[in-house]
């Protein structure tokens, strides 16, 4: 190589690593601004690469949005391992340093450590709805803000009808990956359109319908109200039975009202968290013959054998974690085909679940999510 | 001159006894009429009239009547009876053999420690190796709600029978188990956390016939014991010297009655959860109607608790027809009025 040859050769590359540098370094260093769930615009200098996330439960969306979203997160909230025990092992397997997350409180808001938090200097703290202002733990932002932490509310969990879609669009401008946001909002539209429009042409009759929630033997019957995750139900084309006498959350219906309503269809929420007081097993971790026989085992306390829904077979079990979170358009199409099943013949949560682990999810979901008793 | 004063005596004892016997027929009868409320209401409408006549005759009713009435309304409405005859009964032995009228099983700890146990298997799923899984939290709070007692009683033997030392061992066993408690709330998920809360509130939906034959049982049991050491009791009002110069077992009687105070309580709290106000309330509403006579006063005290209990069952149910108020949130809103208008209306009377 002659010495023009070489210094040809240097300079090119010279020139290509300062040419990737110019071409990366804009990128990387310009600020973002997003305008959160309470309607609050933040300024972070550049995405967020350190991630405090005090609501554990949120991670699947994150999840969605990023090929590694263990390495995103510098802190969070214990929930996720305590709730989802399985889901989490799943994640374990693929990234072992999930393990080694600072975690910032247990189960829920009031144990969240705010000194520790800030000795762990995240880029961002997203927070839940819980936190913000108003919220049970409203300090806890105060004090991050205070400490020069900017953070960003998002909603899975108490509205996740109306803030799914823009709290993943604000997770994808917080990480700066607002293409692969866009890409699952458009996903989960068109999947909820669909439903809303074969519900709005069904011919059927709106079946009524009981969603208990948390389903076990020994107590009768918490359910799913009007409002928040209850709005799910009329969305995929129920008339659910508590909503008439719950205009809020939720509610503990009792036995009698829900014979004298005789609902079409029974649908259980369970999962790991059940384990202990003999409730509906299912989701991830637990094999079809122990789904069927919890499911079985909870539509045969006394009085239920009395239900429509029970005597023509009509029941059905949900995984209850996925309600608050962006993989609830699972639920709703699961609960659409068991509320109009002449309506839905295209619509097919398992088609759904196998193209979001396809295309989405950084580690694909494995299990029995949605069961209907045999 | 003397034969007259005892005569009149004698007339004014009797005049009393009527009294009481009145009172109390009429506390039957009105536990009568709160059990026959409770069974005619809920939210379908099945009225009492269907319900006396689904009893004696199955086929007056549709089948989904029928499972209203045999699954729902009678086991929920008995359990409200026993629940209530139970705590109340409980909490009369209480307030006499401890001297003290902040007695109960809820403010000595015996229903903090039965929420320990329900937390236990609720957040944890810690439980009794071999206990149906059903069964779990139940048994849980009933064996801790023993604990207590048992510690209650062990205070006894060790420190002589002095009453002020075992109040103050209830006081301190209710704020520990009470953090303990609030411990396991601290460490719930959300999920866990929200199941937690309605047991601690109390609620007739874990009724069942299982549960009723067993609380029946223990009442059936417990209640004649209660009222055979109805006389002794009595003595013990009169203070312990007095008592004890009667030739009556001090330590042995409070021994007897701590330990159906706690299989009263432990059974009641285990199948309904904390239910507060009933234990305290109860035996002061039957001793402001019928006084201190141990006779009259344990079985009044059992009857206010039963018609407290049914009462709040109709309200539970009927404040907003479909949804469950949890029934001890119930007890005491409609406890409390009845229990201050009591208080008050005998403050003038000499």
């Amino acid at each position: 190589m002659t010495s023009m040859t070489r210094r040809f050769t240097i300079s090119a590359i010279a020139a290509c690593v300062l040419g990737t540098c110019l071409a990366v370094a804009p990128a990387v260093a310009e600020p973002v601004t997003v305008t959160d769930i309470t309607g609050r615009a933040v300024t972070l200098p550049q995405p967020a690469t350190r991630i405090l996330l005090a609501e554990g439960r949120q991670f699947p969306g994150l999840s969605l949005l990023h090929p590694d979203p263990v390495s995103l997160l510098s802190g969070w909230l214990g929930d996720f391992r305590r709730n989802d025990s399985e889901t989490y092992a799943a994640y374990r397997q693929k990234f072992p340093a999930i393990d080694d997350i600072p975690v910032l409180g247990m189960g829920n808001d009031g144990s969240f450590s705010v000194e520790k938090a800030i000795s762990i200097k995240p880029d961002v703290a997203v927070l839940g709805t819980s936190f913000a202002p108003g919220g049970r733990s409203s300090d806890v932002a105060r004090q991050l803000e205070a400490a020069g932490i900017p953070v960003v509310f998002t909603d899975f969990f108490i509205n996740p009808f109306d803030n799914t879609v823009p709290s993943m669009r604000i997770l994808g401008r917080v990480i700066g990956r607002d293409k692969q946001a866009e890409d699952y909002v458009a996903f989960y539209e068109a999947h909820m359109k669909r439903v809303a429009d074969r519900v709005a042409a069904s011919r059927e009759k709106r079946p009524s319908i009981l969603v208990e929630t948390h389903a076990t033997p020994s107590d009768c019957c918490h359910s799913l109200g009007a409002a928040n995750v209850g709005r799910f139900i009329a969305f995929a084309g129920g008339d659910s039975i508590s909503a008439e006498v719950s205009k809020g959350p939720s509610a503990q219906l009792g036995l009698e009202y829900i014979i004298a309503k005789n609902p079409d269809i029974y649908v259980g929420t369970g999962g790991a968290h059940l384990k202990a007081t003999g409730g509906l097993l299912i989701g991830p971790g637990f094999d079809a013959k122990t789904i069927q026989a919890s499911l079985a085992a909870v539509v045969a306390r006394p009085g239920f054998s009395e239900l429509r829904a029970v005597r023509e077979k009509h029941v059905h079990g949900l995984f209850h974690n996925m309600l608050s979170t962006p993989l609830n358009l699972l639920a709703v199409e699961a609960m659409a085909r068991w509320l109009h099943p002449q309506a839905m013949t295209d619509v097919d949560p398992n088609a759904t679940m196998a193209e979001i682990n396809a295309r989405f999810l950084a580690v694909p979901m494995s299990g029995i999510y949605w069961v209907d008793l045999k | 001159m003397t034969d007259i004063a005892t005569q009149l005596a004698a007339t004014a004892y009797q005049r009393v006894i009527r009294k009481r016997v009145v009172v109390l027929a009429a506390l039957a009868l009105t536990s009568l009429v709160a059990f026959a409320l409770d069974l005619g209401s809920g939210p379908s409408s099945l009225g009492l009239f269907d319900v006396i006549g689904g009893i004696f005759d199955g086929n007056a009713l549709s089948s989904a009547q029928r499972a209203i009435l045999w699954e729902v309304r009678l086991p929920q409405a008995l359990l409200a009876v026993l629940v209530g005859l139970a705590l109340a009964t409980a909490g009369a032995e209480m307030q006499t053999i401890l001297g003290n009228p902040l007695a109960s099983p809820f403010t000595l700890g015996v229903s903090s420690a039965a929420s320990f146990g329900a937390a236990l298997a609720i957040v944890l799923g810690i439980g009794i190796p071999g206990v149906p899984q059903n069964w779990i939290i139940s048994a849980n709070a009933f064996v801790f709600s023993f604990i207590a007692v048992i510690v209650l009683q062990s205070v006894v033997r060790m420190r002589g029978s002095g009453t002020d030392i075992l109040v103050l061992c209830g006081i301190a066993l209710f704020f520990t188990f009470n953090a303990l408690v609030a411990l396991t709330q601290f460490l719930a998920s959300q999920q866990a956390l929200q199941q937690l809360v309605f047991w601690i509130m109390g609620s007739l939906s874990r009724a069942s016939w299982e549960k009723v034959r067993l609380l029946a049982l223990v009442v059936v049991i417990a209640l004649p014991f209660a009222q055979r050491a109805a006389w002794p009791m009595m003595a013990l009002r009169l203070g312990e010297d007095r008592a004890r110069s009667l030739g009556i077992n001090i330590v042995m009687l409070r021994f007897m009655s701590l330990l159906r105070i706690s299989i009263l309580t432990a059974t009641a709290m285990a199948f309904v959860g904390t239910i507060g106000f009933v234990g305290l309330a109860g035996p002061h509403i039957a001793r402001l109607l019928i006084g201190e006579d141990h006779r009259f006063f344990l079985p009044a005290s059992a009857l206010t608790g039963a018609i407290i209990m049914s009462l709040a069952s109709v309200a539970s149910k009927s404040i907003i027809p479909g949804v469950l108020i949890p029934i001890g949130i119930v007890t005491a809103l409609i406890g409390l009025p009845v229990f201050f208008s009591l208080i008050f209306s005998r403050r003038g009377l000499p």
